[in-house]
């Protein structure tokens, strides 16, 4: 067979198969006929393959084994480019919706920050607190007195003095509190709180919760801390002392006031009723604000 | 005052949260909110002309009374029992979960409480249930309408000052 340029193939092919003659003198009918098994002989492979193809369109599964590789190719491609691409792209918004919403990320940030930072700088003053007292201690002989002595004479301020000073703690609330019952005995208060005998019962709640749940036989809770505000717990036979302080407390200080609630207790609760009672209550509570809310 | 400790204990969804809540606060919830561990509140109800404060302490339900922990129970002056009406679960055990208590605490005035009587259809029924039981039912209460709740705790109030 001859490929001549311009002619159409079924036309080469009919002057290869067919004799002259009969082309000549076909009618239209024949000729549409003809060429119809042409185009089937012809386009056999195309149909073929377009079949293949609409096949593999119209099933997801065998789309989607052709095509997924590709897309992970490309997302591969783009998760590897993306940082490089749109950095500076993502950089801008980012920058754009910051200084947008400056306000707003301020107003949720700041009392978080706060707390912190109030929590940090006063678990770092109670660190050098606890450092200094320790250096005190120490240096308590011979050395600590004429260090003492000469810091009077020439009215140097010593750094731990001006420590001491500058951030003192504060008792703002105490409760004398039955130990089982959770019953107030006694209480004082700097201010107004909420219902004192409802924070004695949850605070012998949370006790026995907490001295329950870990199982550890004759041991105490003796401290709760939240943020900057410290409940610290000296327990006694039938009652606990529950002492609400703000600020930071070192070790040193700690002991001081255990001394002292030791003596308090000595002096005042030594011969209080087997169940709390009004005349009791009103009398440990004027005692407690006298001694320890100044 | 006089002031006393009183627990609320009982299985798990008795309604011991909203007999609480609806003495204390005089409100009710339908949505059921497991109570962790405890809360405690106050009340002061007056009785024969005498103010007597109670401490209420709504305790965890547990399916069995010596799960809950005895230092709870400790220092209480009355424990409330609460049973749910609908559900036999509830008080199929409770002469055994009423000698605990009572080993406990042997001098506490002890109340069994029946509570959601307002899912039982008629009188006849709660009748039936209390048959079934071993023990003396106190009061049967809701604390949905709020039926005998208030009477519940005036008549612990008169308990303590006798």
């Amino acid at each position: 067979m001859r490929f001549q340029y311009g002619m159409p193939h079924y036309l080469i092919i009919l002057s290869t198969s067919l004799p002259y003659n009969m082309v000549a003198t076909s009618d239209k009918k024949q000729d549409k006929e003809l060429l119809n098994q042409l185009q089937t002989i012809l386009l056999k492979d195309d149909r073929a393959t377009i079949e293949r193809l609409q096949a593999t369109i119209d099933d997801p599964v065998l789309l989607s084994e052709k095509v997924s590789p590709i897309i992970e190719d490309r997302m591969a491609f783009f998760k590897e480019q993306f940082p490089v691409e749109f950095r500076v792209t993502v950089d801008k918004l980012i920058e754009r919706k910051l200084k947008a919403s400056q306000a707003e990320i301020l107003d949720v940030i700041y009392p978080v920050m706060g707390k912190m930072i109030k929590k940090y700088v006063n678990h770092q003053i109670q660190i050098v607190k606890d450092s200094i007292d320790e250096r005190v201690k120490d240096t308590f002989s011979s050395r600590g007195l004429f260090w003492r002595l000469k810091n009077s004479i020439f009215g140097i301020s010593a750094s731990d003095q001006i420590i001491h000073e500058m951030r003192d703690y504060k008792i703002e609330e105490i409760y004398i509190i039955q130990r089982d019952s959770g019953l107030l005995f006694g209480s004082a208060s700097t201010e107004n709180t909420i219902d004192q005998d409802v924070i004695a019962g949850m605070l012998t709640a949370i006790k026995s919760f907490v001295e329950d749940a870990f199982k550890r036989e004759r041991e105490d809770l003796e401290m709760i801390q939240y943020g900057t505000y410290k409940i610290l717990l000296q327990n006694f036979y039938t009652y606990y002392i529950a002492i609400a302080i703000s600020g930071s407390m070192s070790s040193t200080e700690r002991e001081e006031l255990g001394n002292e609630l030791l003596t308090f207790a000595d002096d005042n609760l030594k011969t209080l009723p087997a169940e709390p009672d009004e005349p009791s209550f009103k009398a440990v509570s004027a005692k407690l604000k006298e001694e320890f809310i100044k | 005052m006089l002031s006393r400790k009183v627990i609320l204990t009982g299985s798990f969804g008795v309604g011991k949260t909203s007999l609480f809540r609806r003495f204390i606060n005089n409100t009710f919830s339908e949505k059921y909110i497991t109570t962790i561990g405890v809360k405690v509140d106050k009340k002061v109800v007056e009785v024969r002309g005498q103010e007597v404060s109670i401490l209420l302490w709504d305790i965890a339900g547990e399916v069995k009374q010596d799960k809950v922990p005895k230092s709870y129970f400790l220092g209480a002056s009355a424990i409330v029992y609460v049973f749910d009406l609908t559900r036999p679960s509830t008080y199929r055990n409770i002469s055994v979960d009423m000698d605990i208590l009572k080993d406990i605490l042997p001098d506490a005035i002890i109340k069994i409480v029946g509570n959601k009587a307002d899912l039982i259809a008629n009188e006849s029924a709660i009748e039936k249930i209390k048959e079934e039981l071993k023990v003396r039912v106190d009061v049967i209460t809701s604390a949905k309408n709020g039926d005998n709740v208030e009477d519940l705790f005036l008549d612990l109030a008169g308990d303590f000052l006798e």
